[in-house]
């Protein structure tokens, strides 16, 4: 029996960013359509039942609705039951309940905060990341049916991991404790609140971590990637220092904006070596795009780059493989 | 973004007054010392206090059938308020309008109202006329989850899309339309989706959370001052009474109610404050006295005035009715 699973959070692609500047807007039908896009070419491939995460738009219910009412669903198709908070807790929660049930891989559509919620939530299961948020380093644009057929591919096949990254994470610990992780960045701001959530403000930025980072991605990380590029696979990160009297940098730190930072340097930091800072100012650390963790003057904050982040799908190198072993001959 | 230690504590002052305002005109009414119909905004107070944060006087804003939060947070006078509520002379409407249609034009505020929606065009027309006499004026549009299935909130904001004009609408999504959940009443969850179709930002906030709907709004006002257009801002709260007060709210499931109560965004604003030293302990507490006093003097001059001489009910009316019926 293979079974795959569906996360997708009504909430992403709607946050300040769309006013402070040009960030995309998907509202929350075409997620139901690009869910249905992928059950059907899951379905199609021999997926033999399909999972999804319950939330508060009901988009697995309407999806399921719609498809039985077309009678094109023919799988077993189920929304989980299991308790709504309306918070990012669902999703890790669904994450984790999944990986128990034995799903041979999750997409996740939102942005790059709704893959840092699944993450937290796998440990084994790997992870298809879909486009639907707003600062979309982690996950890319895809069509949904080819992620459909992807993820169909990963549950079906033997040895689905060659097909999969296994990414690096960042660890974040105050005081000694392991206190939450990002998959991108963790930014450090002199911001006191978490407010709208979401960051957009350069002159706020103090400290920058990255797992990886390029120029073509959008976001804080991108900063760094303008100065140095580390690919996925580098067994590194980056740790950028921020201060007025450094070297000026424009980069793309939001849709369709390139703003201007001043970095006073930029230090590689090898897998399991951790940089620890002792605040000299109250603060707020960003993960992944959104304010998260209080600092207080005095506190220890670590961040290590491991390899602990989740099992990653490379969507071509699977259709690839699933083409080589015959997943699309029909008998 | 930077926020003043006085504008924090002027917000806290705000919220406080709502909630003790509100909360002296439950059981006010429940003695039977006010009468008409009173729909309460606890609970809500985040809202109408972050975003009234942003504003001046020289603003304005639309309200609705709900609307003591909005008026209190951009500053209608309180005893003015409660002697309207009171149904006296020295109100508002001089006692004869009540809860539903207090307005300040002083302080920009265009009126409450007890027709859902009807405020949405009332914001077009000041929001035309800001843009019309070249003022830097921004009219904030406050209504509901339920209201934005009216027609007047698909007219008003594709023409303040057109025209481009200097408006924030903001949608208090208390997951109620009387007695209706959202869920019911709409086949979307985030109102803020609306906003594609006219071609305007649609964005949405924790409206419990008086700092995130206060970055969210000052964004909005801002691009609305600079010519940008308007922005439709959805912020998610809850309606902690009945529609009315009077409405045991049965249809409301109990776990629901307890989850959003503990989502108070009093407590949770008190306790930043404390925690970033904004302000002591000390300072909340003269606060709270401070807010307390002001909600009682409201009452006693609302207590103490003057009940509407009996000939004032043909006075300050469209048509001269005497007049007319004296000619038939």
């Amino acid at each position: 029996m293979s079974s795959i699973g569906i996360i997708a959070n009504p909430a992403s692609g709607k946050d300040i960013r769309r006013l402070v500047s040009y960030a995309t807007t998907i509202d929350n039908q075409e997620k139901v359509n690009i869910v249905k896009r992928i059950i059907l070419a899951a379905q199609s491939l021999g997926v033999d039942s399909v999972w999804i995460m319950p939330d508060t738009f009901q988009m697995g219910f309407t999806a399921i609705s719609d498809l039985s009412c077309d009678e094109k669903l023919h799988i077993d198709c189920r929304v989980m039951d299991i308790p709504l908070t309306a918070t990012s807790e669902d999703t890790t929660r669904a994450a984790a309940e999944m990986e128990k049930m034995g799903v041979g891989c999750v997409i996740v559509l939102g942005g790059d905060g709704t893959s840092r919620a699944v993450a937290k939530g796998l440990t084994d299961t790997p992870l298809l990341p879909l486009s639907t948020g707003t600062n979309n380093v982690y996950p890319t644009m895809v069509e949904g049916t080819v992620a459909g057929m992807a993820a169909a591919g990963i549950a079906l096949m033997p040895n689905a991991k060659e097909c999969c990254t296994k990414d690096k994470r960042i660890e974040i610990y105050k005081n000694g404790s392991l206190l939450d992780i990002a998959l991108i960045d963790a930014v450090i701001t002199d911001d006191l609140w978490v407010g709208a959530k979401a960051i957009w403000d350069a002159e706020k930025l103090k400290h920058i971590f990255v797992t990886r980072c390029h120029p073509a991605s959008i976001g804080f990380s991108s900063a760094a990637g303008c100065i140095q590029i580390v690919e996925d696979n580098d067994p590194y990160g980056l740790a950028l220092t921020l201060g007025e009297n450094g070297e000026e940098i424009i980069a793309p730190i939001a849709a369709g904006f390139l703003a201007s930072l001043n970095y006073l340097k930029a230090e590689f930091l090898p897998l399991g070596t951790p940089m620890e800072l002792v605040m000299e100012w109250d603060c707020m650390v960003a993960l992944d795009g959104e304010r998260e963790l209080r600092g207080k003057k005095g506190d220890r904050l670590a961040f290590a780059i491991t390899q602990g982040g989740p099992w990653r799908v490379q969507i071509k190198r699977t259709l690839e493989k699933a083409v080589e072993i015959g997943l699309f001959k029909r008998i | 973004m930077k926020v003043p230690k006085e504008v924090m504590k002027d917000m806290y002052l705000r919220m406080l007054r709502i909630r003790e305002f509100e909360s002296k005109a439950q059981t006010l009414f429940a003695d039977g010392r006010i009468p008409g119909f009173v729909h309460l905004y606890l609970g809500e107070e985040a809202v109408a206090t972050g975003v009234c944060a942003c504003l001046s006087d020289e603003d304005y804003i639309t309200s609705t059938h709900r609307g003591h939060g909005h008026i209190v947070a951009k500053g209608g006078d309180l005893k003015f308020m409660m002697a309207e509520l009171y149904g006296k002379a020295t109100g508002y409407c001089k006692g004869k309008g009540g809860s539903m249609h207090i307005a300040d034009r002083d302080k920009g505020i265009l009126g409450a109202n007890g027709i859902v929606g009807a405020g949405h065009n009332i914001a077009v027309g000041a929001g035309l006329s800001a843009q019309y006499r070249e003022t830097d004026q921004v009219c904030i549009c406050f209504f509901g989850d339920a209201s934005t299935n009216q027609g007047t909130f698909h007219e008003s904001i594709n023409l303040a899309s057109v025209w481009k004009l200097p408006i924030v609408f903001v949608c208090e999504n208390n997951n109620y339309g009387i007695s209706m959940s959202q869920s019911r009443h709409q086949a979307i969850k985030d109102v803020a989706d609306r906003g594609a179709a006219y071609g305007i930002p649609g964005i949405a906030v924790d409206g419990n959370d008086v700092l995130a709907v206060y970055e969210a709004a000052s964004e909005a006002v801002a691009r609305a001052r600079k010519g940008q257009g308007p922005t439709l801002v959805e912020c998610k709260t809850y309606r902690w009474r009945g529609h009315f007060e009077g409405d045991p709210g049965n249809y409301k499931p109990k776990e629901e109610q307890a989850a959003w109560l503990k989502k108070d965004p009093i407590p949770r604003f008190e306790a930043f404050l404390k925690e970033n030293g904004i302000l002591s302990e000390k300072e909340l507490t003269a606060c709270v006295d401070q807010v307390k006093n002001e909600i009682k003097e409201a009452i006693q001059f609302a207590e103490e005035s003057p009940d509407p001489d009996v000939a004032s009910v043909v006075q300050d009316i469209y048509s001269d009715i005497v007049e007319e019926a004296r000619v038939r």
